[in-house]
């Protein structure tokens, strides 16, 4: 009974979940020239770049932990510590992307 | 002006005369002008009603457990805290080593506001104080302070500068001009990781509901969930680490 209410509640939440974005108008994309700001449009190809490569890192980083443990169960603490660690480090290199486009795009 | 939240009103209906006279007068002095609040009548924002919702409930919580401690039945909250205590013990003893314990007050601190900081955006009507960049920024401008404090006060003044200009002489001056940049780099670094993930973990419903109102917003809800305990754990973690490089010894 209990779980079926918690499960009705979530639907509840999940119906009635307001959808802000929809209320920001769409603004014309051109820059203070009257060209097309191509400001986005290099954002996310940035972006996609900074996010393709730092999952490859990140893949490379996880199959590597991945085989450690298999190879030696006993050593997972010591493993994950450095595998957060690494993942930790390698995403902030997609991070500083991020910011970068949040700093030049408004 | 962005939407005013119920815990921020009532914060700004108790407090805005005195927060405005202050904020006012702080701005007078040189080089501060930019504090003056824009609204005298809501100088509180958002997420600063948000840090002081997570900080009253740590605050009442703790005094609420210091009352009812006790050794031989603890309560389903002491057991909890306890455990929170042990893990800190065990991070603290793995990433700084055996003299590490002093350390425990400042990190499980810290993992504590914002693992609660993170999590408040998931209660109906409130946010995520850390999905500003003020609150991040906050926490690790802590921590830089904390590390170079106890580097000075481990290794002393001097010391402390030859443990950041390298081993050798000759490349003395390179190494500490790099050390002490990066310094500032992990300040930035912590802030961003942290502001980002969060800004990503409240959008990201957002986009989707956008899209598909229904049902599919939660999915990324539940990723903000263990994105809000994964950053916890790694802003326990990198302070843990920077504070053992900065008074390990010499090898």
């Amino acid at each position: 009974m209990k779980t079926k209410l918690i499960g009705l509640a979530t639907f509840v939440i999940g119906l009635l979940y307001a959808a802000p974005a929809l209320a920001a108008a769409a603004a014309p994309a051109t820059s203070a020239g009257g060209g097309t700001d191509w400001g986005p449009i290099g954002a996310g190809v940035g972006m996609a770049i900074a996010s393709g490569l730092c999952g490859l890192g990140q893949g490379r980083a996880a199959a590597g932990a991945c085989e450690g443990v298999a190879r030696n169960p006993g050593a997972r603490p010591g493993i994950f510590l450095f595998l957060i660690l690494g993942l930790v480090f390698i995403e902030s290199l997609a991070l500083y992307t991020f910011l970068i486009i949040f700093l030049k795009i408004k | 002006m962005e939407h005013e939240l119920w815990f921020t009103a009532l914060l700004n209906r108790l407090f805005a005369h005195g927060v405005t006279a202050l904020l006012v007068m702080i701005s007078s002095l040189p080089g501060l002008a930019f504090v003056r609040p824009a609204d005298p009548i809501h100088p509180i924002p958002n997420y600063f009603a948000g840090e002081v919702l997570v900080f009253l409930v740590i605050v009442i919580g703790a005094i609420i457990l210091r009352a009812r401690l006790s050794v031989e039945n603890p309560g389903k909250l002491q057991m909890a805290v306890e455990t929170f205590l042990q893990f800190n013990h065990n991070l603290v003893d793995e990433v700084i080593g055996h003299d590490g314990r002093p350390y425990v007050a400042l990190i499980g601190t810290l993992g504590l506001f914002i693992l609660l900081c993170n999590l408040e955006g998931l209660i109906p009507t409130l946010m995520t104080p850390t999905s500003v960049v003020y609150v991040p920024l906050g926490c690790a401008t802590v921590v830089f302070l904390h590390c170079n404090y106890h580097g000075f006060r481990v290794k002393g003044f001097f010391g402390y500068l030859r443990h950041l200009s390298g081993p050798m002489v000759w490349i003395a001056p390179l190494f500490f001009f790099i050390e002490v940049f990066s310094d500032f780099l992990r300040m930035l670094s912590l802030t961003a990781r942290l502001w980002a993930n969060m800004l990503a973990g409240v959008t990201l419903p957002d986009v989707f509901g956008s899209l598909v109102p229904i049902g599919v917003p939660s999915v990324f809800m539940l990723l903000h969930l263990v994105e809000s305990f994964l950053q916890a754990y790694v802003f326990m973690i990198l302070p843990a680490l920077y504070v053992s490089l900065a008074t390990s010894e010499e090898h």
